[in-house]
């Protein structure tokens, strides 16, 4: 019964492709309302620190002017933001609501294709969100190119690890309220305090070491000394916290998300 | 030396003839393998044993059925019954229980170690029509394409003849949103048989749609079958599963209780005769109970059905019954159905 020739479906490559294909093409069907304001928010952002908020702080925070601190921690802000929404409600949106899913996994693409293929694209918008960022802060001098450059890539992996973590989340939730719960309790206060508005440093030695253990901290690090040039060896402790914590919250978020997909 | 030399040569000659033997054997079992692999080949699907639960639900309870190849293979059941459950379980949507001996074999692979193998070969159309609403027609269906990695020229003229059988060549630029139900269920359809699957599967294709457009379904689905697709589907309505399927399985509550062609479900089953009366009727009163002895009958609080063999007899009994709306007719696959589930609603619909 079985054809002698084996049949030839897809590549692992190619259906990883097509599910990011899948998600690129959805998402630039609105290049306008999708892809304008990922420009405006840092704008309005330095408006308002540039307008109001910097006149007060006159320090220099880690060597750095406060608007040039805070724009390389938003480089980072910006990928963690859309990779966790987009790996929490759109998502679950996807799995529950729209039934996307159900389409994708009739064609020959298993639960792990997809899942990986999620995480794909929300690094993809993670390079797309800090990439916006960076032209913006380069428009107005504040980031210096070519090295700013490299920061949409630190945004490609900052994206990957919010969108495991998020993945990770969506596999527990079952009404989609539940994300509220994840997104004051711990994306926002993540904004405070991982050195995105002031240096952790400045922190109480009792809370530093929770600030070193949060994934944005190291992201936010690692794009600061490379925007201002200063690589230092433990940075590359930074670069190895990203790659295992993709990995291994990585490694459970497919595994329990799965078990939603084929049961 | 010369008694070894002789020795060695005895025992060649000896695993020589041990050779031949066995690759006589060999090309005999080789025949009888190909032999059965031939006439193997008109099993498209076979499923043997399987079960799934869900917690304690048992949604499919030690379903055994075939399906030959280029035949349409339908199951019918109240909701509940099992039977997306099963469909899935086809295409590796669904894990089934490990319970020793159950298999599945949708040509030839195991869905649950070939799944990519059994999608590829398949069109899957769901119960829910989960099209992209933020693309349009054709671009829901490029992107569908990417996922059989086909090329974009290849794609394109497949996606234009796609359309044209479906009937959906005028709307190629319309947004999803502008589609009616039975439009967009057909380009569902249309999407399904992208990559020219060997195997269909349709969870009600045709639910909640005008009868234009299930006719217009059910022709597509005859003339796909007749150029050797094979088509495995869910349906609530009977006049669907006779109108298509060549094979039927009645399912009720995970099991499968009834299999056959539709004519034999209908003459196996039920009786050639119906009459159904409006209102709770008694018919002790009426007839002799020699008469009412060769009848069933089935009773509701708004209706009697009457069902018997021989017409002559309902058409007397409802000459005699006053005052009330009657209707003499053939049996259908309804009355088998609601005969072989019962009439009362379940926990699970």
């Amino acid at each position: 019964m079985k054809d002698n020739k084996e049949i030839l479906y897809p590549s692992l490559t190619r259906r990883l492709f097509g599910v990011w294909f899948r998600h690129t093409r959805v998402y630039t069907k609105n290049l306008f309302s999708n892809g304008l304001p990922p420009f405006l928010e840092p704008l309005l952002f330095l408006a308002g620190v540039g307008l109001g908020l910097g006149k007060y702080i006159t320090q220099s925070m880690e060597g750095l002017t406060y608007i040039e601190f805070l724009g390389t921690g938003l480089l980072m802000t910006a990928a963690m933001f859309t990779a966790s929404f987009e790996c929490t409600f759109g998502t679950f949106i996807r799995m529950e609501f729209e039934k996307v899913y159900d389409g994708m996994l009739a064609a020959p693409i298993t639960a792990n294709n997809l899942i990986i293929g999620e995480i794909i694209w929300a690094g993809t918008k993670g390079l797309f969100f800090s990439f916006a960022v960076l032209v913006v802060l380069t428009c107005f001098g504040i980031i210096h190119l070519p090295q700013g450059l490299l920061a949409p890539f630190v945004g490609f992996f900052t994206g990957m690890m919010f969108s495991v973590l998020a993945l990770l989340v969506t596999s527990f939730v079952k009404t989609i309220n539940h994300f509220n719960f994840y997104f004051s309790g711990f994306i926002s206060p993540m904004f405070f305090f991982s050195g995105v508005v002031f240096p952790i440093s400045n922190l109480p030695a009792y809370v530093r070491p929770i600030a070193e253990m949060i994934p944005l901290t190291h992201s936010v690090r690692l794009t600061r000394a490379i925007c201002a040039g200063q690589y230092d060896w433990i940075l590359l402790l930074d670069v190895l916290y990203i790659i295992v914590f993709i990995f291994l919250i990585g490694y459970f978020a497919v595994e329990r998300l799965k078990k939603r997909l084929v049961y | 030396m010369v008694f070894i030399t002789g020795k060695t040569v005895f025992i060649l000659e000896l695993l020589k003839q041990v050779w031949f033997i066995v690759n006589s054997l060999q090309k005999t079992a080789g025949v009888l393998k190909f032999g059965r692999a031939k006439c193997m080949r008109q099993t498209a699907i076979q499923v043997k044993n399987i079960s799934k639960s869900f917690g304690k639900v048992r949604a499919v309870r030690e379903l055994s059925f075939e399906v030959e190849a280029e035949s349409c293979h339908g199951f019918l059941g109240p909701n509940g019954a099992g039977k997306t459950t099963m469909m899935k379980m086809l295409y590796g949507r669904c894990t089934r229980d490990k319970n020793g001996d159950g298999l599945i074999d949708v040509f030839g692979y195991d869905p649950a170690k070939d799944e990519l193998a059994i999608k590829y070969l398949s069109g899957v159309v769901p119960q829910d029509n989960n099209l992209d609403e933020e693309l349009d027609v054709i671009s829901n269906l490029m992107v569908y394409s990417r996922f059989y990695a086909l090329a974009k020229k290849a794609a394109a003229s497949r996606i234009d003849y796609l359309l044209g059988f479906m009937e959906l060549s005028d709307k190629r630029t319309a947004r999803i949103k502008e589609l009616s139900g039975g439009m967009q269920r057909r380009l569902v359809i249309a999407r399904a048989l992208m990559n020219n699957p060997r195997l269909l599967i349709l969870d009600e294709p045709t639910t909640g749609l005008d009868p234009q457009v299930r006719h217009l379904i059910w022709d597509k689905l005859r003339q796909l079958k007749r150029h050797g697709t094979t088509i495995l589907l869910t349906t609530h309505y009977m006049e669907e599963a006779f109108a298509i399927c060549d094979t039927i399985l009645i399912m009720d509550k995970g099991a499968g209780i009834l299999r056959g062609s539709p004519a034999e479900l209908l003459s196996r089953n039920v009786e050639r005769y119906v009459l159904e009366i409006a209102g709770s009727h008694r018919l002790e009163s009426i007839v002799d109970n020699s008469i009412l002895n060769r009848f069933r009958i089935d009773r509701t609080q708004e209706s009697t059905r009457v069902y018997c063999d021989d017409d002559q007899l309902l058409r007397g009994l409802a000459l005699k019954i006053e005052n009330a709306h009657y209707f003499l007719r053939q049996t259908n696959l309804e009355d088998v159905f609601l005969k072989a589930t019962g009439r009362a609603l379940n926990e699970r619909q």
